[in-house]
C-alpha cells in the first residue's frame, strides 16, 4: 500500500477495498462487520439494518438533486438493499464558515423531502463548523436504520450459477452529471443525476417475490464495481451481454469524448438485482412499473466458471474480461 | 454482429497458413482489440502483439521527473492529459505528488490549459505535452493562441514523438503492422508507402468493431499472397495526402529532434520540439530545467515487452512488484497496457 | 494512440466550431478543416477536428472487404 492516501483510495476502486482490509477491517473486526452495504443486526423480534454514509460531493448542488437529497437517498437505499424498510435516520452535517444560510436551507428542505418520500424519519443530528479552508463548503454524514422484511435474506454472498443479473435503469448518470457540473472540461450536455431513493421499488419486488439472492446500490464505482464485489464474495462468474446495459446516449457521448466507461461511472438510484432465472421476467415487469426504474433490464447471469471474473460478450461474437479500473477515473486521449 | 464483421471474422478464424506476427501500434487500438475480446477470436497461428504507440508507454521516466520538478521547485501548475497521472518516474508519479501538495490537473484539451492560464494570471500553468502527430497540432493550437493572447504564464513541456522513424526502429518485428489511423489523418500515407519498399506490410486501421476486423481479415488476406503491401482500410477519416493543414500547422510551430522512447532508448528524429520562435512557450528554456536522468526501475522489461521480444510474464517484476495497483513499468498503467491486460487475464477465460 | 470522437459539427465560428456527439457539446479548434459546415461529421482529438468523416463504418467495410474478392 502506498504511504500516503491519494484520491484513489476514494474512488471504491480496488484500492478503496484495500484500504477498508487492511486499515478499518484488521480493527474494528467483529461478527456483524461485512462487506455488504449495511450490517445486519439482531433485534427482539427479527433482524434490523444499520449503515453510515459520507457525502463530500462538489458542486453541493447539481441537475437532478443536491448534496441533502443525495445524503438521504445513499443511507436509505444502503439498509433497503439489505431488505430493510426505511425507518430513522441521523445526520451530521460539517459546515465551512462562510457558508450562505439560505443555501443550507434549501439542502435542508430538500433531506426533509427527501425523507418524506422515503419514509424514513431524521431523529438526531449534529452540526460542527470549520474554519475557512478546513472542508470545502459543506460535508453531510447520515445514518440509517431499518427492520428487514420478514422472509428476505440477501447479501452479497448469495449469488448462485445460473442467477440473472438485472440493473433498474441506465448506467453511470450521477458521475457523469457531478463530472459535468465541476465543468473541468466544458462539455455541455442535457444529464441530470439518477439520484433517488428506492425502497418502493424493492418493495415492489418483495410483492412479487422474496425469492431474491442479491441486490445492491451501484454508487461511487458504479455497475462495473458492484458486479466485481459480488462475484468475489460470492465466489462467481459473472457475464454480460454487453449490447443490454442501458446507457444514457448523453452519457455514451461524455465517455467517448473522455475515454470513460460508463459502467464504472457512479449511479445513485440504480439497483442490481440477482435473482434466481426462473423469477427473472416478473422483478423486471415489476420494476418496469415504478418511478426510477422503467428501464430495468436483465444484462447478464452468474456462471460457475471464471470465478471472481466479469466476462462481456461483445459486438464481434467475443468474450473478454471487463477490465478493473485502479483508481480515481481520468479522461484519456489514448 | 453485422454481415461484414462475420465475414471478416470468418477469415480471421479460418486462418490455417503458416504462424504471421502481427503488430498493432496503436494504443487504442490495443485497447479495443481488448474491449472487443478479439484476441480470443485469433487461432494459433496469428500472434497478435501490441507495438509501442502510446504516449504513456513510450514516455520517458526523466518526463515525469521533470514534470514534478516544476510542479515542486517551480511552483508550476501542471496540466496534462490524465493518461499522464500515474505513470511512475523515478520517485513517484503525479498522482502521489499531487497527494503530496503538487498543483496537477487534468485537462481534456491545450486549449483548456491556454484558458486556465488566462483566467489564473497568478499561476504559472505548464502543460505536459505527449502524444504523436494526432495530437501534437492540438499542442501547436494551445501555443500559437497563447502568443496571440500574449500570455506570459504559459509553456509547454514537449515530449511529442513522431512515428515513422519509430517504424524503421521496429522493421523486423511483425510480418504486418495495423498503422494507427488518426495518426495517418493527418500524416497521409506516403511513409507507409515507403515502408512497403522497403517490404514492410502494414494496414491502416479504424478503430469500430467492423473497422478492426475487416482490417484484420485484409492483413491476412494480402498474408497469404505474400508480398509487400499496403491497404488504407480507413479511408473514410484517413485521406492519402493526409491533412495539409496540420502538417503546416506542425511545421511552423515544432520541429524534429531526437528523442527517447521508454524502453526502446533514443530514436534519432522521432521527437517534435519547439522552435525557436516559440521558446518563450518551451518550459524546459523558461524554467531553465535542469538535466534530469530519470531512472526506471532496472528490472523492468517494458521495452522489450513492447517490442513483442519478451512476455510480460518473463520480467521478473510482473506480478510481484509490479501489478495495476503499484504499477512500476509503463505497461502496466493504462487498464490495457501490455502487462496490465496479461496481469488481468493470468488464467484465460473458460468458454 | 489516439481516441478519435466521431461528432456531428453544430455551428461554425472563426476557427471553431460546436460539435455533438451523442448529446455531448463542445467548443473545439476547427481551423484545420476547410468548408466545414453544420451537419457536417468530423473526427475529434484531444479538443481539435482533424479530419471529415466522409461516409459510415460500414460502408466504408464494404467497399475494403470489396478488394479481396479482385
Amino acid at each position: 500500500m502506498e504511504n500516503v492516501i491519494t484520491l484513489a483510495h476514494g474512488s471504491g476502486s480496488i484500492q478503496t477495498s484495500e484500504l477498508i482490509d487492511k486499515i478499518f477491517k484488521s480493527n474494528f473486526d467483529n461478527p456483524y462487520l461485512t462487506a455488504d452495504d449495511a450490517a445486519v443486526l439482531p433485534n427482539d423480534t427479527g433482524k434490523t439494518a444499520m449503515s453510515t454514509d459520507g457525502f463530500i460531493v462538489s458542486p453541493y448542488e447539481f441537475p437532478g438533486g443536491n448534496i441533502g437529497k443525495l445524503a438521504v437517498c445513499g443511507s436509505v437505499n444502503d439498509i433497503a438493499c439489505m431488505g430493510a424498510k426505511p425507518k430513522f435516520m441521523t445526520c451530521s452535517y460539517i459546515i465551512e464558515e462562510g457558508f450562505p444560510v439560505e443555501e443550507l436551507e434549501k439542502i435542508a428542505k430538500s433531506m426533509g423531502d427527501t425523507a418524506r418520500k422515503a419514509g424514513i424519519q431524521i431523529v438526531a443530528g449534529d452540526t460542527k463548523v470549520a474554519g475557512k479552508g478546513q472542508v470545502d463548503k459543506i460535508f453531510i454524514t447520515t445514518t440509517a436504520i431499518g427492520d428487514i422484511v420478514e422472509g428476505v435474506n440477501t447479501s452479497g454472498a448469495f449469488a448462485k450459477p445460473g442467477d440473472k443479473i438485472i440493473v433498474t435503469g441506465d448506467v453511470g448518470r450521477h458521475g457523469c452529471t457531478i463530472l459535468l457540473a465541476r465543468n473541468e472540461f466544458n462539455i455541455d450536455a442535457d444529464i441530470t443525476s439518477d439520484c433517488a431513493p428506492l425502497w418502493n421499488n424493492i418493495e415492489t419486488v418483495f410483492n412479487e417475490t422474496k425469492d431474491i439472492h442479491v441486490i445492491r446500490d451501484a454508487t461511487r464505482g458504479g455497475v462495473g464495481t458492484v458486479l466485481y464485489e459480488i462475484a468475489h464474495q460470492s465466489n462467481v462468474g459473472i457475464s454480460l451481454e454487453s449490447d443490454k446495459i442501458p446507457v444514457d446516449p448523453g452519457v455514451r457521448g461524455v465517455c467517448a469524448m473522455l475515454g470513460l466507461e460508463p459502467l464504472y461511472l457512479a449511479c445513485e438510484g440504480r439497483l442490481v438485482f440477482f435473482v434466481p432465472a426462473e423469477v427473472a421476467d416478473k422483478v423486471v415487469d415489476a420494476l418496469r412499473k415504478c418511478e426510477n426504474s422503467e428501464k430495468a433490464a436483465i444484462i447478464g447471469e452468474v456462471t460457475d466458471e471464471n470465478k471472481g471474473k466479469v466476462i462481456l460478450n461483445t459486438a464481434v461474437g467475443a468474450r473478454t474480461i471487463l477490465s478493473r479500473p485502479s483508481g480515481e477515473l481520468l479522461p484519456r486521449i489514448c | 454482429m453485422n454481415d461484414i464483421i462475420e465475414r471478416a471474422r470468418d477469415i480471421i478464424t479460418g486462418y490455417d497458413g503458416p504462424k504471421v506476427r502481427i503488430m498493432e501500434v496503436c494504443g487504442t487500438h490495443t485497447h479495443e482489440i481488448f474491449r472487443l475480446g478479439i484476441r480470443s477470436l485469433l487461432p494459433e497461428n496469428i500472434d497478435l502483439i501490441s507495438g509501442p504507440g502510446c504516449p504513456v508507454c513510450v514516455t520517458p521516466v526523466g518526463f515525469i521527473d521533470e514534470a514534478i520538478y516544476l510542479a515542486n521547485e517551480k511552483n508550476c501548475l501542471i496540466t496534462t492529459f490524465g493518461d499522464l497521472i500515474k505513470v511512475p518516474g523515478t520517485e513517484m508519479n503525479l498522482a502521489k505528488a499531487r497527494a503530496n501538495g503538487a498543483k496537477i490537473r487534468p485537462v481534456y484539451s491545450p486549449d483548456d490549459a491556454v484558458e486556465i492560464a488566462r483566467e489564473n494570471p497568478s499561476e504559472e500553468v505548464v502543460f505536459l505535452s505527449v502524444g504523436f502527430e494526432t495530437t501534437t497540432p492540438s499542442s501547436c493550437l494551445a501555443v500559437k493562441k497563447a502568443k496571440d493572447l500574449g500570455l506570459k504564464n504559459f509553456s509547454i513541456l514537449t515530449a511529442n514523438k513522431s512515428m515513422p522513424n519509430a517504424y524503421l526502429k521496429l522493421k523486423g518485428s511483425a510480418n504486418a503492422f495495423i498503422y494507427p489511423g488518426h495518426v495517418n489523418a493527418i500524416t497521409g500515407n506516403a511513409f507507409c508507402r515507403q515502408l512497403k519498399d522497403l517490404g514492410v506490410s502494414g494496414v491502416v486501421a479504424g478503430f469500430t468493431a467492423t473497422e478492426l476486423m475487416t482490417a484484420l481479415a485484409v492483413t491476412i488476406e494480402m498474408l497469404k499472397k505474400g508480398e509487400p503491401f499496403f491497404v488504407n482500410c480507413y479511408p473514410r477519416v484517413v485521406k492519402d495526402e493526409g491533412s495539409i493543414q496540420a502538417q503546416k500547422l506542425m511545421d511552423e510551430v515544432m520541429e524534429l529532434c531526437d528523442t527517447q522512447w521508454r524502453g526502446l532508448g533514443t530514436i534519432e528524429k522521432s521527437g517534435m520540439k519547439l522552435k525557436n520562435e516559440f521558446s518563450d512557450f518551451d518550459s524546459r528554456i523558461k524554467y531553465n530545467i535542469p538535466h534530469i536522468e530519470g531512472k526506471p526501475n532496472p528490472g523492468c522489461r517494458c521495452g522489450e515487452v513492447l517490442q513483442g521480444h519478451c512476455k510480460p510474464s518473463d520480467c521478473p517484476l510482473f506480478g510481484k512488484i509490479c501489478t495495476p495497483l503499484h504499477a512500476v513499468g509503463a505497461c502496466m498503467v493504462s487498464d490495457e497496457g501490455a502487462c496490465s491486460a496479461y496481469y488481468q487475464y493470468n488464467s484465460s477465460i473458460n468458454n | 494512440m489516439c481516441v478519435g470522437l466521431p461528432a456531428r459539427v453544430v455551428s461554425v465560428n472563426d476557427g471553431t466550431a460546436i460539435i455533438d456527439a451523442n448529446g455531448a457539446k463542445r467548443d473545439v479548434r476547427a481551423e484545420l478543416l476547410d468548408d466545414l459546415e453544420p451537419g457536417d461529421y468530423v473526427m475529434v482529438h484531444a479538443g481539435v477536428a482533424i479530419a471529415k468523416i466522409e461516409s459510415d463504418d460500414e460502408t466504408e467495410g464494404n467497399e475494403v472487404m470489396g478488394i479481396l474478392a479482385i
